[in-house]
């Protein structure tokens, strides 16, 4: 099974945002959905008999383990090679993926199954697998539909959600051996179910992602509603884990907690449906679980995010996506805007650290602050405050803050309006002269007593939007009046 | 008397000085003294957004020196009051004696509902309004500053006036400065669900505590919806008293 690769696409924000919005007019329903987690989200968080402290204590333990982070690896891989598994710790995407074709390759594996992931999506392992010729079937549902028809995620938790059924039954009708058209969802995800329990019977290798590395036990978690990460982690003789840096905890109580923030912010739910919890391969005289399992530790860029004290705050993350539900932009444009893997709030916090300030300017600015994604975050994410630091790093002088994420210079006439805009604003006589010279400019277009527009300038703004009229005497050149009057 | 320093933002300044009057006859009418200090220009928010630090510390520099002795500054603007309260600090965080005085200053400093109903303890300051009013939470109001219920209060308590619920009343608006003016595609679909939002309301009017929402809100219903009005919690106040 092929899968178009995929493409980083976050330079073309400003279009991908466009056509999004596009969509989105035409079919209301694909606003209702982050709508509908929203709620259920503040219904499951009203289970915490103290929900800010809930959420403090998510954040509390989040920081630890990043803080602590070389040494929670360093017992996490000590604890999981005594129980088993062999560690590989990769750099790169590139080496992650030529880790586990080899393994792949080297036991004759000619597909794997995949429980659904996040990280995979980002080191494209699809299409690794797919040029040596191993056929990557992604379980999960979502994931499913989304591969068969070569798109991306539209949702970290829900990757197909923006496809309408009419496609889906199409789709299974032509590649899932669906024998009659429906539109029922539970026969449609009952004809996916008997097309990949095939896969499963015969599975030899399968590939999931991780939730929570346990660093005192060794223990890899996941959390999932539908089945299919126990499966590719209990069916096929060899398994493989992947994880990130950034995944591992220091106790099994942390990730207890973390599990029931994950999954009310995620779903509303107490706790998904699946939890598995596996520290190390089958043993000796144990019913089911991989004769072999081995865990990839993946970097990808993470290491240079941990030097960065400030920036390290966007590894907290636990993928919840509370963020995307609660982000009115993202509610306009969807997930298929930000360009890559990771959407939402946090795309725009991640994708500019992961790919480069230079790469993703408009992720970190078409942003208007409001403060939606922070209020959720169950680790204490401050995005706001992360892409105004971005911003800043464009900005700064210091070549060192700029170069490690690779901020890209302002235009000059942005740079030289600040400038002049710094001076003014120290000295009212001088913002004084600045407002007389800009006042007859700025209303020179007005009709019916607003500015319909600028002839060019602002027509962002001016294509749906009029403006008041400057007024002809400031407030302050008012006061002397008004300190009378009222 | 309360003394009260009028914090009057650079767009109330320049595009809206009538709520900069209301600002000050509603202070009056609820028993301060309000006084205008003239060196005042804009508190830097525009510049923090836009990632110039070195220049918003000027801005964080000349506001500190201007108003810092003051015991009370109060400002119709949520957004510019979070600019002072929360960002001064960590702008100067590497400046000790300039992060002291910001630090200092930042629980003086009030937005206008919240001075009237937290400090001055009026809820009702004698308008009349015959008709429904729908409020809009602004962001940095509501989440900046936490600031909610002193203005529905502030509404309710005025004579004839309906305050009905609006549908994501605690939604951006789309304004977010540059943002309205460099993404149109993202902004324009944002601020037409606010207004729909506030048509299906049934409210005659809509009000809030943000000049930024009311250039972007009104400024879109000139545009579409001419007979719909959207006022600041100033003005609306001031009228009818």
């Amino acid at each position: 099974m092929k899968r178009a690769a995929m493409r980083i696409a976050t330079e073309q924000f400003a279009e991908l945002a466009r056509t999004g919005a596009e969509k989105a007019r035409g079919r209301p329903s694909l606003k209702m959905v982050p709508d509908l987690l929203y709620r259920l989200r503040e219904a499951g968080l009203s289970s915490f008999p103290d929900i800010p402290a809930a959420q403090a204590y998510g954040a509390a333990i989040r920081s630890e383990a990043l803080t602590r982070l070389p040494e929670l690896l360093e017992e996490f891989e000590k604890k999981a090679t005594a129980n088993g598994a062999t560690v590989f710790w990769a750099r790169t995407a590139e080496e992650a993926n030529e880790y586990i074709v080899k393994l792949a390759k080297e036991r004759g594996a000619t597909y794997v199954i995949k429980g659904k992931s996040m990280v995979t999506e980002e080191m494209g392992l699809n299409e690794a697998l797919s040029k040596h010729g191993i056929e990557p079937w992604e379980a999960d549902l979502g994931e499913f539909i989304i591969q068969q028809m070569h798109c991306t995620p539209f949702h970290i938790i829900g990757p197909a959600l923006n496809i309408p059924v009419e496609e889906i039954r199409d789709l299974f009708l032509a590649k899932a051996d669906m024998k009659k058209p429906t539109l029922d969802p539970v026969e449609l995800g009952w004809a996916a179910r008997l097309f990949l329990r095939e896969k499963f019977h015969r599975a030899q290798f399968g590939v999931t992602g991780v939730n929570m590395a346990v660093a005192e036990t060794g223990t890899l978690i996941n959390l999932e509603n539908e089945g299919n990460i126990r499966f590719a982690k209990a069916s096929p003789r060899t398994q493989v884990s992947v994880m990130t840096l950034e995944k591992v905890v220091p106790t099994m109580k942390d990730a207890m907690h973390l599990m029931r923030l994950l999954s009310r912010n995620c779903s509303g739910q107490r706790i998904s449906a699946y939890v598995s919890m596996d520290s190390g391969p089958r043993k000796a005289g144990e019913m089911d679980g991989p004769e072999e399992l081995f865990i990839v530790i993946l970097d990808n860029g993470r290491s240079r995010i941990y030097r960065d004290p400030r920036a390290r705050d966007a590894l907290r993350c636990i993928r919840c996506a509370a963020c995307l539900n609660s982000c009115p932009v993202y509610r306009q444009i969807g997930g298929h805007a930000y360009g890559w893997v990771y959407s939402g709030p946090i795309g725009q916090v991640l994708m500019p650290l992961l790919l480069g300030l230079d790469k993703t300017q408009d992720l970190y600015r078409a942003c208007t602050l409001c403060g939606a994604c922070k209020g959720v975050c169950p680790v204490g994410i401050d995005h706001p405050d992360l892409l105004l630091y971005y911003r800043s790093m464009d900005v700064s002088a210091d070549v060192a803050a700029r170069s490690l994420f690779r901020g890209k210079k302002r235009p000059w006439r942005e740079a030289g309006f600040f400038k002049a805009w710094g001076m003014a604003v120290k000295y009212r006589w001088l913002w004084n002269l600045g407002i007389s010279l800009t006042r007859s400019f700025v209303n020179r277009n007005f009709r019916e007593g607003v500015i319909r527009d600028r002839k060019g300038a602002f027509g962002g703004w001016f294509r749906s939007r009029d403006l008041p009229l400057m007024a002809e005497k400031t407030f302050q050149e008012k006061w002397e009046e008004i300190k009378k009057i009222h | 008397m309360n003394e009260v320093s009028l914090f009057i933002p650079c767009t109330v300044d320049l595009f809206l000085p009538h709520i900069g009057e209301a600002t000050v006859s509603l202070l009056r009418r609820a028993g301060a003294a309000p006084f205008y200090r003239r060196g005042q220009t804009c508190c830097g928010q525009p510049a923090i957004n836009s990632g110039y630090r070195k220049e918003a510390k000027e801005a964080a520099k000349h506001f500190i020196k201007l108003f810092g002795d003051d015991e009370a500054i109060v400002s119709p603007s949520g957004s510019c009051v979070c600019t002072v309260k929360h960002h001064y600090p960590e702008l100067l965080a590497d400046e000790p004696a300039w992060f002291r005085r910001a630090a200092e200053l930042a629980p003086r400093v009030y937005e206008l509902s919240q001075y009237l109903v937290d400090v001055l303890h009026v809820t009702d300051l004698g308008a009349s309004f015959p008709g429904k009013a729908a409020y809009h939470e602004s962001c940095h109001v509501l989440r900046g500053l936490g600031v909610s219920t002193q203005p529905k209060q502030l509404i309710s308590a005025v004579k004839g006036t309906q305050l009905v619920p609006m549908n994501q009343d605690d939604f951006c608006c789309g304004f977010g400065g540059e943002f309205a003016d460099r993404y149109p595609d993202i902004s324009e679909p944002m601020v037409q669900d606010k207004v729909q939002n506030y048509l299906d309301s049934g409210a005659d009017l809509l009000i809030l505590c943000e000049p930024g929402c009311l250039l972007n809100i009104g400024g879109y219903l000139s545009r579409r919806h001419p007979g719909k009005r959207v006022m600041h919690l100033a003005n609306f106040l001031a009228q009818g008293g």
